[in-house]
């Protein structure tokens, strides 16, 4: 399940998610940065998991949950996280940016009020060569304030 | 960056043509229902009202789009969230040669004549709606894609005029709008590329997917100036998808270096991007290494060094420093190391060809349309015109895809299979066998006089730009010589790297200012401040990139006020120094101010307090995410693993041993703009040169130990 409707590719057991999604699935917002779990752009969810997709075989993910950045769709935690990032004008190239939200609402799942220094330690393995950290930082606070904003008026 | 084509702009300029108000006016009617005007280059408006502006300049994340496209909206009269966005293809038939993104020229290049494009086809929007009323072109003005009558509250869509505007002339008076009357320029706004980006539908070349296209990999000489002596692909044959194996031939690198340049090389053509990249790790090649096979970075230092002993002669003088020279009582030199460097944009390189014999069109990322388009003509035979570079958002650019190597690739095995080709650079390849920032060894010197006050500089070292024009803007007398020369050609083809040259030379000239200012026993920023006080304006409008001469009262400005926002001189508690930097490029100041601390061998970056000058700040928000990145950037250079060589081979292949700066080692940053109406010169580049050197000179505050080499390590901090 890729965003939650189902796919198949053929292809040889080995081939890492990136590539499927990216050349036979068409879903091109998930990024090669590295291929070899170095960078983080490619970052994808696994049932809610963040999950290096460029090091992770297609074979290992039968009736697995795939979620990508196109699944913003029905997924609020998702959506709030992309729209800090745009109230924040994070990306530049952007490049590395789908790696870097997906990462974050993967953490922002785990941990709702997150500081400084968890923030720091959560993103630190997303390169962005552009330098976008401060904002990265900023807008992930902000994507918290606003899930827990939502969360204090659903109570 | 140095290229032969901005030559061209001055003769352009002198011709007195100006882009985008006297191109002709292609209206794409031929029926009666109207579909499209494109009254310039740069804009498109469909009867349906949508409006598209065109980009002409690359988008490399720096923003350019949004600048641009906000230049757009506010002269003619559009809203920005109604504003699609396309870029425009490499042509200098509509652009002239205005087109290619380097030196931080996005903006610059072109926001007179957008403005003035944008301002006319106001102008004839306004004609045909007051024709449409039958009321004087007075009663009417365009806003947020209409026009409106002054008289009475009515309106009508852009779109609804079309048949008539497509009718008319270009109005021969037209008027900018005033900066009172600015919606967006100025404002902290977020244009398409935002959008696309957090949804991840960039249309970055890497996307690119062609009917019937193969997917290639190519295995380069690891060694520059190396040969192909034979290869073997029958084990990478065996592999699912791979369809194909053959041989790239090299190109000759150019003398303008942007050009040729491709390594010989094999190519793995499969079904896939994994397909061809399992395949290029099953090539059993040979490779006749050449003399570069023998060298190591330390050998092209030494090569450099040995220069420096060698007779030069003096390049540039300024205030008489040759004749003050030797008058010095004392003589003080520093002497720079910085190593080689790689852009490692976060999108490798990579390109799309479709070459079908008598035309050819290319998908690419490029800062260099136009180039490029020149290029592949010059190296297929075709005419620019049968040639179209469809030129697409880059995933990070730094000078890199300026040069047009990867797009050559491409066309050489589509020019072979006559099917759509995409090259994909592995990440190993644009560590590897790419282009790179070049090692540098500047040595700087300077007589004194008594009080220990500097009475001439000599600079002499790799950069070979300050004969012609150069960043030094201080009052103190200053000579360069002739550039050091390497024994036998380069060890590493040479790439631009965010900020090129500047980077080298600012690490020489801010430290070495700092060592002065501490010699005469100064404070760093207050010498700076006196030595800039009556330094004269320098000539440099007449290189096309640099746009503008250069102003130390500028420059003064931007210290005064880093000064009073870093509050200088004042934080002295927790162990944390401060250490400062001044630098120009290309019209262009940037003030920097960097706190720091020392522990155990371990330095910690805890702020950046930056001013910068870079004229008309369009969109504030983009300006200081350019500096935020630069300072991210020059950390990377001051701190992290460089390219290094051993017997020719990079030695760093991934991110692994090519780090970046990372979230935890990233320090605060704090952007002020100096407010002007100034032309809007750029941002992309300015801030990464001060970086380094104004963290070493706050170790040389917190801990009196100089460091005058890249990268600083635990080493050079224990000593
Ligand atoms: S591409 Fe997967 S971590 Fe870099
Ligand atoms: S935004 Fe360009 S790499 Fe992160």
């Amino acid at each position: 399940m890729i965003n939650g409707k189902p796919h198949s590719v053929e292809a040889p057991d080995t081939m890492p998610l990136l590539w499927a999604l990216r050349d036979l699935l068409d879903f091109n917002g998930t990024k090669y940065g590295c291929g070899k779990g170095l960078c983080g752009a490619c970052t994808v969810h696994v049932n809610g998991e963040a999950v290096r997709s460029c090091v992770t075989p297609i074979s290992s993910l039968q009736n697995k949950e795939i979620t990508t950045i196109e699944g913003a769709d029905g997924n609020t935690l998702l959506k709030t996280v992309q729209e800090a990032w745009y109230d924040e004008d994070v990306p530049q190239c952007g490049y590395c940016q789908s790696g870097q939200i997906m990462n974050a609402a993967a953490f922002l799942s785990k941990n709702k009020n997150p500081d400084d220094d968890a923030i720091n330690t959560a993103m630190n393995g997303n390169l962005c060569r552009c330098g976008t950290y401060v904002r990265v930082r900023r807008a992930i606070k902000k994507a918290a304030e606003k899930i827990n904003g939502e969360q204090g008026s659903e109570n | 960056m140095e290229r032969r084509n901005f030559f061209r702009i001055t003769s352009l300029a002198g011709g007195g043509l100006l882009l985008g108000t006297y191109l002709p006016f292609s209206c794409t009617t031929v029926d009666e229902s109207i579909v499209d005007w494109e009254p310039n280059f740069f804009i498109r408006i469909g009867s349906d009202n949508t409006i598209t502006f065109i980009c002409s300049q690359s988008e490399l994340g720096q923003g350019t789009s949004t600048g641009l496209a906000m230049v757009a909206a506010d002269e003619l009269g559009v809203s920005m969230d109604k504003l699609k966005l396309e870029f425009g293809p490499g042509s200098s038939e509509r652009y002239g040669y205005l087109q290619d993104t380097g030196g931080s020229n996005g903006l610059r290049m072109v926001w007179q004549s957008l403005r003035e494009a944008m301002a006319t086809t106001r102008g004839i929007l306004v004609q045909a709606a007051a024709q449409k009323w039958n009321v004087a072109p007075e009663e009417c003005y365009c806003e947020d894609g209409h026009i409106h009558r002054k008289d009475l509250n009515e309106k009508l869509p852009f779109g609804a005029v079309l048949d008539i505007a497509s009718t008319l002339q270009a109005p021969r008076e037209i008027q900018l709008k005033e900066p009172s009357e600015f919606k967006y320029i100025g404002k902290p706004v977020k244009g398409v590329k935002t959008k696309w980006a957090t949804a991840g539908t960039t249309p970055y070349s890497i996307n690119t997917k062609l009917p019937d296209m193969v997917y290639a990999a190519i295995e380069r000489c690891p060694v520059w100036g190396g040969e192909l002596v034979s290869f073997d692909g029958s084990k990478a044959l065996e592999i699912p998808g791979v369809v194909d194996v053959m041989e790239v031939e090299p190109t000759e690198l150019q003398q303008e270096d942007y050009r040729g340049g491709v390594r010989p090389g094999v190519a793995v053509l499969a079904t896939s991007t994994w397909a061809a990249f399992e395949g290029k790790k099953a090539l059993e090649i040979q490779w006749e290494m050449g003399k570069n096979g023998l060298k190591s970075n330390d050998d092209i230092r030494k090569e450099l060094e040995a220069d420096y002993q060698t007779k030069s002669e003096v390049v540039a003088n300024l205030y008489d420093a040759e004749k003050l020279f030797p008058r010095g009582r004392k003589y003080i030199s520093g002497t720079y190391d910085s190593p080689f460097q790689v852009n490692a944009c976060m999108e490798p390189l990579n390109a799309t060809a479709y070459h079908q014999g008598h035309k050819l069109e290319i998908w690419a990322g490029t800062q260099a349309p136009q180039l490029t388009r020149e290029r592949i003509a010059e190296l297929t035979g075709l005419p620019e015109a049968a040639i179209k570079v469809n030129n697409q958002p880059s995933g990070g650019g730094f000078g890199r895809r300026f040069f047009c190597d990867y797009v050559e690739e491409a066309v050489i095995l589509s020019e072979k299979l006559r099917k759509p080709v995409k090259v994909t650079w592995s990440r190993e390849d644009t560590f590897l066998t790419s282009k790179y920032h070049p090692l540098c060894k500047d040595y700087w010197e300077a007589a004194l006089d008594a009080n220990n006050f500097p009475v001439s500089i000599r600079y002499r070292g790799s950069i070979n730009r300050p004969g012609a024009y150069r960043c030094y803007p201080y009052s103190i007398p200053f000579m360069s010589h002739s550039y050091l020369k390497y024994k036998e050609g380069r060890l590493l083809p040479r790439a631009s790297w965010r900020s090129v040259f500047a980077h080298p030379w600012g690490l020489g000239m801010e430290c070495f200012m700092d060592e002065l200012a501490h010699n005469a026993g100064k404070d760093p920023l207050q010498f700076r401040l006196e030595v800039l006080k009556n330094a004269e304006i320098q000539e440099q409008k007449q290189w096309p990139w640099v746009g503008s001469d250069l102003y130390p009262k500028k420059l003064h400005n931007t210290l005064e006020l880093v000064k009073e926002k870093s509050s200088w001189g004042r934080l002295r508690t927790n162990g944390i120094f401060q250490g400062v930097s001044a630098m120009c490029y290309n019209g262009s100041y940037c003030s920097m101010v960097a706190d720091i601390s020392v522990r155990e061998g371990k330095i910690q970056v805890h702020k950046f307090t930056a001013v910068i000058d870079c004229g008309l700040a369009i969109n504030p928000s983009q300006v200081k995410g350019q500096i935020e990145g630069s300072i991210m950037w020059g950390l990377t250079a001051l701190l992290k693993t460089p390219i290094t060589v051993k017997e020719g081979v990079v030695q760093e292949s991934n991110y692994d041993s090519y780090d970046l700066l990372r979230m935890q080692e990233a320090p605060d940053v704090e952007v002020h703009i100096v407010e002007t109406q100034d032309t809007p010169s750029g941002t992309g580049e300015v801030g990464v040169p001060g970086v380094a050197p104004a963290v070493l000179n706050a170790i040389f505050a917190a801990t009196g130990k100089r460091i005058r080499q890249l990268p600083v390590t635990e080493e050079l901090l224990m000593v």
